[in-house]
């Protein structure tokens, strides 16, 4: 089975300062990966260069059947069924729900699919619903995290890419949010997950790197990776 | 009383123009973030191609040469936007500004070269008419250019507001990154928006040289300068706030003409600009993190 | 072509070498000020109601402009303190319109009919003399330990004041001796040009010197020399092409941005690069702009300097 997503030798580096030294991953069609990582790792980094944000100095990027990511701009890759969860939702604040959610499809040539889904997210998430006409600013953390989750399923994406989706939520919103999250992944749509929060991650992962300052350090299924020592006292407080 | 009325509409006549030319410095740096000091320039030279346009066709209505305005306007900006700002797209500010001021000034002095520095004479396409609207009374000239402006004005809001396109303009102006990450050809769209721009400009450049009988190839200077104070003051977190922000200064200067004296008019932008910031130094209506 | 004819262009070659760097000391700190001619002007207007009305000689007057803009300067630096790079760039601009509408309607001064009357008392070797004061300045300072925080207040304020800079002085400080340049530079211009307008301190003025600066290159100081030098210059070596002069001007403007967008000069006459350090952190052939996470960024270069200077006080512990 190919691979939804391989990357191979990645480097990006911002000016002189190197953000990512060598990253190496992949996603076959279906599973839920983590990268775990503290402050500064290089973790959204890694994904900002799958979106075509930022071009690495070097390194290789393919998806499905070959597609050399690296060659396409932000909107083709988009094209391509890669959807985004940006870090801090990112969601446009001026705009209505409805516009955000509208924009989310909107590379997409099949409007009505898209008018379609949008429907589907506003009924699956009926407080979004409520709220279609209020500006995406105004609403509340969790809220606006449903948005950005939303908003990427929009264009029915092959792929997900979710950068740190449990940030600054309470604990109740986090776990409704990772509820989510599994449902997605059973939905068959591959998840590349950058996080934090280790607890909720391994939860549901089917493997986890471990990013440390631009090296994946370990690399292992979510169960070999929680049962380790160092995992245990830097992520998870000294207790599984 | 009598006499703040006539301000009053005197004042919401030239600042409609000015929130035109504003709209446009606005459209160029929210969403580019871009200064673009050709703008007043694009404007001129609109100006000129309706003059064109009307002295070698005379027989076309006024339509027509406003549909030349568009066109020549439209022309330079596009070419600039593809020229210029494109290539520096992601540099310093003040690059893309000094580039933009270097073809200003290439603009205007390739104009005074063609047409003369001096002032040159419109075609009177619209009557020189008087229109009585209660207490005021205001030329025809005046009530179309009004009327032209905010149709203008009325057209960007739609466009940002409900349209497909202008929701993606306004998502790049507030998150560039995230709307490229969603199917959002930024390239493209910011093509489209100087163009937009531009024909703007265009449209009421041909309208102002109308209601002035005048073109001249510096006239950007006196436009650019204020419109570029109605940005500021505005902020650019709203297109509507620019207008309206157009309009009211519009309005105090031909309070500052008609009450305190005519020689402090142009010193009046100036004032509220300092006014305002000291308050509130991200524009009345706010400003995203830039 | 005789030296007389060239005079013009040599003196306000020189006289413009002194504001551009007048306004790279204060931007070395960080703060672009727009406000450059209209301090220039106050220098002016100042020197000449000193010539004129009281009968001062030319070096008392010139003084005490450069004193006039230092304490320009000091205002401007306390009134944008804490602002940010762009609106600072806006206040400083307003301020200079504002000084500009102030000139055309105070009649002691000529109001809109200009300041008339001054009597010619600039040479060649005035101007010169200027300019080897603003040299001096200007290289002793930007190598000096002042000159290195500067960048630091630049670059990265909070980690400049971690360091023990206090960027209040700094600023406050780079700006005055800036302005003080301008001052001194505008008092002459005014004796040689022989009429002060209020026109010469609006902001299309002040402009010009920023794009000097930029089109020379701020990296290092010899930029906006060259920049002053080449686009004073410029327009005068093009007078053969007359009312073609400007047009060209504007092309050369825009060529120039396009294929250096980082200023002619980004190496010293050693040879020795300059590392970037201006105001955009550019990422690495970044699609659209998007900033390095904090807490990844080594310290700039210009703090390293800094630190050198600064007696540790954990040596004595």
């Amino acid at each position: 089975m190919t691979p939804v997503l391989t990357i191979r030798s990645l480097a990006v580096s911002y000016g002189s300062v190197p953000a990512v030294r060598n990253v190496s991953l992949e996603i076959a069609p279906g599973e839920l990966r983590v990268i775990l990582g503290a402050n500064g790792a290089g973790k959204t980094t890694v994904l900002k260069a799958i979106l075509g944000l930022v071009r690495p100095r070097s390194g290789e990027i393919r998806f499905r059947d070959g597609t050399d990511l690296l060659r396409l701009k932000p909107h083709e890759i988009h094209g391509l069924g890669i959807a985004w969860v940006p870090e801090g939702r990112q969601l446009w604040n001026t705009l209505t729900v409805l516009d955000n959610l509208k924009l989310g499809g909107f590379g997409d040539r099949d409007k009505r699919a898209v008018d379609r889904r949008v429907g589907e997210m506003l009924e699956r998430f009926p407080r979004l619903g409520e709220r279609r006409h209020q500006v995406a600013g105004s609403l509340s953390g969790g809220e606006q995290q449903m948005v950005a989750i939303a908003r990427a399923l929009v264009s029915a994406p092959g792929l997900l890419l979710m950068d740190e989706p449990s940030l600054g939520l309470a604990p109740l919103v986090v776990r409704e949010v990772f509820r989510l999250v599994r449902e997605i992944n059973e939905m068959g749509i591959s998840i590349l997950m950058v996080e934090q929060n280790a607890n909720q991650a391994l939860k549901v992962a089917h493997w986890v790197y471990l990013l440390e300052t631009g090296n994946i350090v370990e690399s292992g299924s979510a169960a070999t990776i929680g049962a380790k020592e160092s995992v245990r006292d830097v992520f998870l407080g000294g207790h599984a | 009383m009598d006499l703040f009325l006539q301000q009053l509409a005197n004042g919401l006549v030239i600042g409609s123009t000015y929130a035109v030319v504003a709209i446009g410095f606005a459209l160029a740096f929210t969403v580019l973030r871009v200064i673009n000091f050709a703008h007043p320039d694009i404007f001129m030279v609109g100006m000129f191609a309706g003059l064109v346009a009307a002295v070698e066709w005379p027989a076309l209505g006024f339509l027509v040469v406003l549909i030349a305005g568009v066109l020549g306007a439209g022309f330079v900006g596009f070419a600039l936007e593809r020229t210029v700002i494109a290539p520096l797209r992601g540099r310093d500010v003040l690059m893309t500004l000094i580039g933009t001021l270097g073809v200003a000034i290439m603009l205007q002095n390739g104009m005074a070269v063609i047409a003369g520095p001096d002032p040159i004479a419109y075609p009177a396409l619209i009557p020189r008419r008087f229109v009585d609207i209660g207490p005021v009374t205001l030329t025809l000239r005046q009530v179309l250019n009004f009327a032209i402006c905010l149709a203008l004005l009325a057209l960007v809001s739609i466009y940002v507001r409900w349209t497909p396109w202008g929701r993606a303009t306004r998502a790049i102006a507030e998150r560039p990154d995230v709307a490229a990450a969603f199917g959002v050809n930024v390239a493209r769209i910011c093509q489209f928006t100087i163009l937009l721009a531009s024909m703007m400009g265009g449209v009421a450049a041909v309208s102002v040289g109308v209601l002035y009988g005048s073109a001249h190839a510096f006239v950007g200077l006196l436009y650019g300068l204020k419109a570029f104070i109605c940005m500021l003051v505005a902020g650019n977190r709203y297109f509507e706030g620019v207008m309206v922000v157009g309009l009211a200064i519009g309005f105090v200067e031909a309070l500052v003409t008609g009450y305190v004296s005519s020689s402090l008019r142009d010193a009046a932008a100036f004032f509220v600009l300092i006014g305002v910031l000291y308050f509130r130094p991200n524009g009345l209506f706010g400003s995203y993190a830039t | 072509m005789n030296l007389a004819s060239l005079e013009p262009v040599i003196i306000f070659t020189l006289l413009n070498v002194c504001m551009a760097l007048g306004l790279y000391i204060t931007a070395l700190s960080g703060q672009l000020s727009m406000a450059t001619a209209a301090i220039a002007g106050v220098g002016g207007y100042l020197s000449a109601i000193l010539t004129v009305k009281f009968g001062w000689p030319l070096l008392p007057a010139t003084i005490l402009a450069a004193l006039a803009g230092a304490v320009v300067g000091t205002g401007l630096a306390l009134v944008t303190l804490k602002m940010r790079d762009f609106i600072l760039k806006l206040t400083t601009l307003a301020f200079g319109e504002a000084l500009s509408v102030l000139a055309f309607n105070w009649d002691y001064i000529g109001g809109a009919n200009s300041f008339t009357g001054i009597e010619l008392k600039t040479t060649i070797w005035t101007a010169l003399a200027a300019m080897f004061v603003a040299v001096y300045v200007t290289w002793r300072f930007d190598g000096s330990r002042l000159g290195f925080a500067s960048r630091a207040v630049r670059d990265d304020p909070l980690a400049a004041s971690a360091m023990g800079v206090s960027i209040a002085q700094v600023r406050t400080v780079t700006f005055a001796v800036g302005a003080a340049l301008v001052g001194m530079a505008g008092a002459i211009q005014g004796h040689y040009v022989l009429v002060i307008s209020p026109h010469d301190l609006g902001f299309f003025v002040s402009l010009n010197f920023i794009i000097f600066l930029l089109f020379g290159g701020l990296q290092t100081m010899w930029g906006p020399v060259l920049g002053a030098v080449l686009l004073t210059a410029l327009p005068e070596i093009l007078r053969f092409s007359n009312q073609y002069r400007l047009i060209l001007y504007g092309l050369v403007i825009v060529l120039v941005v396009l294929r250096r967008p980082d200023g002619l000069l980004t190496r010293t006459p050693t040879g020795r690069a300059v590392r970037l350090s201006g105001w955009t952190l550019v990422p690495a052939r970044a699609v659209t702009q998007t900033s390095p996470e904090q807490h990844n960024r080594p310290l700039p270069a210009s703090l390293r300097r800094v630190a050198d200077r600064v007696p540790l006080k954990a040596a004595a512990q």
